[in-house]
């Protein structure tokens, strides 16, 4: 079962494309696509590169050096599409507290030096195998993923520290780039050094089936229906008022 | 070899603090009872006593370097315990505020903005304080004030104050008090 080309092999990379598909279709339908329109053009993205690049692979006519072009290429669109996402979730966390929006700012710009930097050093760590193009890919795919699960991870800690409420949508979105960001970053690594050696097949089960998670991940958060507000906009109660304005007072003898 | 340990190494601590948060995230959003509760009262004066530059010059001038250094030190013990005091203030003060913004009366939603803005920035004053005063525990004979992190409180506790008179009025609030 655990094989390539196996029956769980073809599923878990086809199905996500194709559940993204249909995420895009109803995002559409709900006026979503307006309010996240990079995200929207992302799950397109994903699911068409995906389902091409997953024909190139099947096909039996379609050399080996054209399927990494094709995934390389698609590996350089998606670090930017990806980027575009990101920076569309900040925005939106961002959009409800102006007075953090320079905070926030310079916190990217500091998080983004270091990563890039470290980046490059991981980018310069690799064992380059015969064909350049594969080495390309992993380095690539390894450096970048560092930099994106470095800046998700930055703004998730961001947030939690200034107790910012996210959206419900917006939320789902960054949790689902967060998990894949974080796999990445191990299934780069490992891949780069070539540490499964001929049992690699097992990493893309892996990775694959934690993209399976993540798009119903954003299916659940994007498309389900938050239950009846959590929070109480109800008045504070009069005795933790009371105590409220005694410790006030307090302040300001 | 050993950059792929360290990168999967980091790659499962990225992706406990990712799912914890997101557990703490949603935990938060269905605790929301008794949050004023949550407030710890702060000695506003001793706090800017402990602040205040004058007192830490007069130290200088009267102590030997070495005893300057040790009370300095632990002036920026308490200062820092004050500053962690006023942040997590803020944070629940976020919170409240947060609660009260989806208050269909205008006038309670504004006041609702408002406290949620000062205690954003309370927050991240008391996050650079603290990180200024860390910083001086290194360096105890370094300059620093801390004048922007009792000023916001301040501003924050009027916000607050308004915030609750505007959602019970029934309930009588001293005013008088800030004036």
């Amino acid at each position: 079962m655990l094989q390539p080309h196996s029956l769980l092999w073809h599923y878990l990379w086809v199905a996500p494309n194709v559940l993204l598909v249909v995420l895009a279709f109803l995002m559409r339908r709900r006026g979503l696509h307006r309010e996240f329109p990079a995200f929207f053009c992302y799950a397109i993205f994903e699911a068409v590169g995906g389902i091409a690049i997953y024909a190139i692979d099947v096909s039996p006519s379609i050399s080996g050096p054209v399927y990494w072009w094709s995934y390389f290429v698609f590996l350089v669109v998606e670090v930017f599409v990806k980027f575009i996402v990101i920076g569309e979730v900040f925005t939106h966390l961002l959009r409800q507290y102006p007075p953090l929006g320079r905070t926030a700012k310079a916190l990217v710009s500091a998080v983004g030096i270091v990563l890039v930097f470290a980046a490059t050093i991981v980018a310069t760590h690799a064992n380059p195998t015969t064909f350049w193009l594969i080495s390309a890919t992993r380095i690539l795919g390894r450096s970048v993923s560092v930099v994106q699960c470095g800046l998700i991870l930055s703004l998730l800690i961001f947030a939690a520290h200034f107790h910012l409420r996210w959206d419900r949508s917006v939320f789902g979105i960054v949790l689902g780039l967060g998990i894949v960001a974080g796999v990445y970053v191990a299934y780069w690594a490992l891949m780069t050094e070539w540490l499964f050696g001929q049992r690699t097949y097992l990493l893309d089960f892996l990775n694959m089936a934690t993209y399976h998670l993540c798009v119903l991940i954003w299916f659940y958060y994007l498309l389900v229906p938050q239950k009846s507000a959590t929070t109480s906009a109800a008045p504070l109660p009069e005795n933790n008022l009371d105590i409220w304005n005694r410790e006030l007072e307090r302040l300001l003898q | 070899m050993n950059l792929a340990i360290v990168l999967v190494i980091a790659a499962v601590l990225a992706l406990s603090i990712i799912l914890r948060l997101a557990v703490t995230q949603s935990l938060q959003a269905k605790r929301s009872a008794n949050l004023a509760g949550a407030i710890r009262p702060i000695d506003i004066e001793a706090f800017r006593n402990l602040i205040n530059p004058a007192e830490d010059e007069y130290l200088r001038r009267r102590l030997p370097p070495a005893q300057f250094r040790l009370v300095r030190r632990e002036r920026l013990r308490a200062m820092a315990v004050y500053a962690q005091a006023a942040g997590r203030n803020a944070a629940v003060l976020v919170r409240v505020g947060e609660a009260a913004l989806a208050s269909g009366d205008p006038r309670v939603a504004e006041a609702a903005h408002q406290l949620v803005s000062d205690a954003l920035l309370l927050r991240r004053n008391t996050t650079v304080a603290l990180a200024r005063i860390y910083l001086a525990l290194a360096w105890p004979n370094s300059r620093f004030a801390a004048v922007r992190v009792v000023d916001r409180y301040e501003q924050v506790s009027g916000t607050a104050m308004l915030l609750g008179r505007l959602q019970n009025p029934a309930v009588p609030v001293r005013l008088s008090a800030l004036s």
